[in-house]
Order: C-alpha cells, then sequence, then structure tokens
C-alpha cells in the first residue's frame, strides 16, 4: 500500500470531504450568485437613470471590476479559510486525522477545493452573470439610443472575459497576476490550520502585520541601499521585469505558504 | 501489537504526564485503562492513535510509528473517542463516504450491529441522541475490522440496557488477531469484560496485571474487624470491603473499584505484588 499518494483514496477523500464542506459551500455559492446578481441589478444601466455612459461613450459597466476583485477575494479566502477550520473542534479534528488517508491526501484535497473548486466555480458564476446581463443589455441597447448625447449608434457591451481574452494588453497585463489568487487562497489555507478560533480574523490580521513589517523593512533597506546614489535608466522601460518579478515571487510564496500548511497539517495535535 | 518504550509526553515541557513509560500490549486481550482524572488516559490512548506526539521513546504500533499517520496502519486502528462529531447526514451516507477507506469493511456485521443497538436507520446522525450516536460510531468502528480497537469512555452516555448490549458485543467482537484498550471511569462497566487490567499514576503505569493474576495474588472479600494481612480496608455498611494477599489460593471476584483505591492510596505496598 502506497501510504502516501494513491488516487483511488484520494478521489475517496474527496467524496467524503463533500459531505462536510460541500453544503456549506454551496450555500456560500448561492450567496455569492445573490450578491453578483444583487450589484448587477442595483448598477447596469437603465433607460430610467440618468449616468449610462462612460467617458467613451460606452454604457457604464466599470462597476464590474471592482466588484470581481473584491468579491473574488472576499469568497475565495472565506473559502479557503473555512476549508480546515474543523481541526480547531477537538472532536471533529479526530474524526479527520483519523481518516484513513495520508497527510500529503488530506492537504491535496484542501488545495483542490480551495484554490481550484473555489476559483473556478468563482469564475463560472461570476463569468455566467455577467453574459446574462450582458447579453439582456444587448437585446435592449435601442432603448440608450436616445440618450447619448454624442452622434452614432449605443456600441454593445462586452463580457469581462471577451474583454480579457480579445485584448493582448488585457490579456497580458492579466497572466502577470495569475498567481495571485492562489496566493490568498494558500494564506488562509494556512490560516484555516494554524489557528483553532477566529481563522478569517486572525489570518488577515497576520497577513496585515506581516506586510506592514514587511513594507517598512523594505523601505528602511532601500534607503540604505540607495542612500547617496544617483538614478540612472537605461532608457529602457523596466515594467516587464517588475512584472515578470510580480509572478515569480507570488508564485514562489505561494508554494511556500503551501509546504507551511503541509508541515502544519503534519504536526496538527487533538 | 503495541510496544512502547521510555515514553516522555506531556502538553508542557515543565508538566511532564508520562515519564519513560514502557509497556507492551499484545493482540488476543481487552485492556482496561483506568487511572484519576488527568493521570493520562486519554492522552496515552491519543499517543497510540498518533494523534498527539510523544517528547522522545518510541512508539510502536503493528510495526508502525502511529506519529506518521500512514493509511495503512489508521485503517488498521478503530478509535472512538470520548467526544466525537457525525455529520448531518444519514448512516447509509455515513457508510456510503467513510467505509470504502476500510477495505475490511463488514457491511452486513454493521447492520447486525445497527439492528442490535435499536437505531433508527432512517434518521440523521446529528438528530440522534448523545448515546444513539455513540452507538453508530461503535458499530462503525467494530465493522471496519480494525485489529486495535481504541475506546474512552464508551459507555458515557448509554443506558443501562445498552450498557450490557455494548458488553455482550464487545465480548464478541473480540478475536485473537485483535487488541481491545477501553479507558473508563465507570469501571462497574467494564466488569466480566476486560481481562487485563491497566492502572495510571504519577506519570507512570501503576499496575498491569490480567485479572487472573491479580485474583492469583489478591483477594477480596468482606470482613467485620480488620487485622494486619489487609493491605486496604474500605468501610461498608455490614463491615469492611478488604484487598488482602491471597495466601490461601481463595477464589474471589475481582472488585475492580476496591482495587483502584487500593492502589492509588498502598502503592508502595503493591508494588512488589506486580513487579
Amino acid at each position: 500500500m502506497n501510504n502516501t499518494f494513491n488516487i483511488n483514496r484520494f478521489g475517496l477523500l474527496l467524496k467524503r470531504q463533500w459531505l462536510d464542506f460541500g453544503k456549506i459551500y454551496l450555500i456560500s455559492l448561492v450567496v455569492l450568485l445573490g450578491i453578483v446578481v444583487g450589484f448587477y441589478s442595483y448598477n447596469i444601466p437603465s433607460p430610467l437613470k440618468d449616468n449610462n455612459f462612460d467617458y467613451d461613450g460606452n454604457l457604464d459597466m466599470r462597476f464590474r471590476y471592482p466588484l470581481f476583485l473584491i468579491l473574488g477575494f472576499v469568497f475565495i479566502s472565506i473559502v479557503a479559510s473555512i476549508y480546515f477550520n474543523i481541526l480547531g473542534q477537538k472532536s471533529r479534528a479526530i474524526l479527520e486525522l483519523m481518516t484513513p488517508a495520508s497527510v500529503f491526501e488530506k492537504f491535496l484535497a484542501g488545495v483542490v477545493y480551495t484554490a481550484i473548486i473555489s476559483l473556478f466555480s468563482y469564475l463560472l458564476i461570476f463569468y455566467l452573470t455577467d453574459l446574462a446581463f450582458v447579453k439582456y443589455l444587448n437585446g435592449h441597447l435601442a432603448a440608450f439610443r436616445g440618450l447619448l448625447q454624442k452622434n452614432g449608434a449605443v456600441r454593445e457591451v462586452e463580457t469581462i472575459t471577451y474583454q480579457v481574452f480579445n485584448d493582448e494588453g488585457y490579456r497580458k497585463y492579466c497572466s502577470y497576476f495569475f498567481a495571485f489568487p492562489f496566493l490568498i487562497t494558500s494564506i488562509f489555507l494556512l490560516g484555516s490550520v494554524y489557528f483553532n478560533r477566529f481563522h478569517y480574523i486572525k489570518t488577515a490580521l497576520s497577513v496585515m502585520v506581516f506586510i506592514g513589517l514587511a513594507s517598512y523593512l523594505m523601505v528602511k533597506f532601500s534607503r540604505w541601499v540607495m542612500e547617496g546614489k544617483v538614478p540612472y535608466h537605461y532608457g529602457k522601460s523596466d515594467n516587464d521585469l517588475i512584472l515578470w518579478t510580480i509572478l515569480l515571487i507570488t508564485s514562489i510564496i505561494t508554494i511556500i505558504v503551501w509546504a507551511i500548511t503541509y508541515i502544519r497539517l503534519k504536526e496538527k495535535e487533538v | 501489537m503495541v510496544n512502547i518504550n521510555n515514553l516522555n509526553f506531556g502538553y508542557s515541557k515543565h508538566k511532564p504526564l508520562f515519564k519513560n513509560m514502557s509497556m507492551r500490549l499484545s493482540n488476543g486481550h481487552i485492556y482496561g485503562l483506568l487511572g484519576k482524572n488527568g493521570a493520562g488516559k486519554s492522552s496515552l490512548l491519543k499517543n497510540l492513535a498518533g494523534l498527539v506526539y510523544a517528547q522522545s521513546g518510541t512508539l510502536d504500533v503493528m510495526g508502525f510509528n502511529p506519529a506518521k499517520r500512514q493509511p495503512a496502519l489508521l485503517e488498521q486502528i478503530c478509535f472512538i473517542p470520548e467526544e466525537f462529531y457525525l455529520p448531518s447526514v444519514k448512516i447509509d451516507a455515513y457508510l456510503k463516504a467513510n467505509a470504502p477507506f476500510y477495505k475490511n469493511f463488514d457491511h452486513s456485521y454493521f447492520t447486525d450491529l445497527i439492528k442490535e443497538f435499536d437505531i433508527p436507520v432512517g434518521q440523521k446522525l446529528i438528530n440522534m441522541s448523545y448515546g444513539q450516536k455513540k452507538k453508530v460510531i461503535i458499530a462503525f468502528g467494530l465493522a471496519t475490522q480494525a485489529k486495535l480497537v481504541i475506546m474512552d469512555e464508551p459507555t458515557n452516555g448509554l443506558d443501562i440496557p445498552s450498557k450490557a448490549q455494548f458488553r455482550k458485543i464487545m465480548a464478541s467482537a473480540m478475536t485473537d488477531e485483535r487488541c481491545i484498550i477501553i479507558s473508563t471511569h465507570q469501571v462497574r462497566d467494564l466488569d466480566n469484560l476486560i481481562d487485563t487490567v491497566i492502572m495510571l499514576d504519577e506519570n507512570d503505569v501503576a499496575l498491569k496485571a490480567s485479572v487472573e493474576e491479580i485474583t492469583a495474588k489478591l483477594t477480596f472479600k468482606k470482613v467485620k474487624e480488620i487485622d494486619d494481612s489487609i493491605i486496604y480496608a474500605e468501610p461498608s455498611l455490614s463491615g469492611y470491603n478488604v484487598v488482602m494477599p491471597n495466601y490461601h489460593q481463595e477464589e474471589s471476584k475481582l472488585d475492580m473499584e476496591l482495587l483502584f483505591n487500593a492502589i492509588l492510596a498502598e502503592k508502595i505496598k503493591f508494588k512488589p505484588l506486580f513487579s
């Protein structure tokens, strides 16, 4: 018997975890859908409103971007923070730790649920809601024609997905931030193993303290390094390098945090 | 089955619970683990199940180190904790999700046990009473056919008929390949069930002896007056309940409660008898 990883056992574990995690997860998906639909319903352009257009004369759908980012952060971080919180309750932790699956399989099931399934379901729900509202708006463009101050037809609204996949600049820019959602879920997953109570608040607080401390040290360090030196530019933009560095650092930190989560799970005592 | 060597364990480094504890447990036995509150009964069981880690020493359970929590060992351990949680599903769903992890799981045996315990199958686990839930996890644990059965206060919350059922089921569940360890405060619930007594006190094993050995060396009886041969006595309505050396190979029934109190009170007097 392979005591580290067995695909059948892993499948059984995913099924078993659904028994505990699934219900609350489905409820949170319904809540998420409600929030997204609510925000769209309240904010989409309507012939009854005054300011329906942005500076370029397009129907104003700019509320989607902050909504996508903020709600995405809240949803995936909450889901990750819930996953291992049962380990904080003695009675549930015993059942969990005594389940005949390896620590690696238990950890991997956590990553699958929090980093893959939660992210995928969030993107799917947001995509479908966005698509539905965009289709609805595009089907009623005639209602906005008289409201457009500039001459010309009202342009069709594009879904966020369409914008990202059909614009090279968008696509490239987004790809550099690919690891960010995984970083968020990895941190909150670690918090759910590390803390026994108030996982979300304690993790958020720890992250804030860590970022504050790291920023302070970085500023101090760069001042110390740069002191008395003159800035020099090659004449070439460093933007790409900075974005690549962001991708690399977030990916590395994500892997490190996952590794720490695995170790904490291995060392968990009840 | 279980080898404990120089085990040192404590929840804080300054307050050790076990100091160089060594013990060997074999299959084919039902061990009764006794001790005062805080003596470390549950902690010892958790050490055996790999739920806590020893500070030093070695623990060998069926050739595995329980601290590694390997599936091959976990499927051979049935751990019934004192506090437990069951999800909000019916028995069928619970079985479907958990039984496949145990390749020797005996479904028909589980059904028999559920019938014997008179558990309502259609009810959700979370809506059951504490005693009913306990019976479900006992039935599930025994049906896994695990070789090491660890039970922490299994009769807590069981009504009087269920306690008798429990004793009957445990006696029938005993096989030569199995090792059953039951920790309890309610020693009378385990009368006639356990064959070896393990008593924990002052960071170590105060007594580990089979019922046969105990009754061969000690006799438990009621007397009107106390004399010097008595090791320990407790006043009762009609005189004294006493523990004394079994000089004349008398047959007596082990009174676990009396033995427990006697060992705690007169540990030094008992040590040479069982060393």
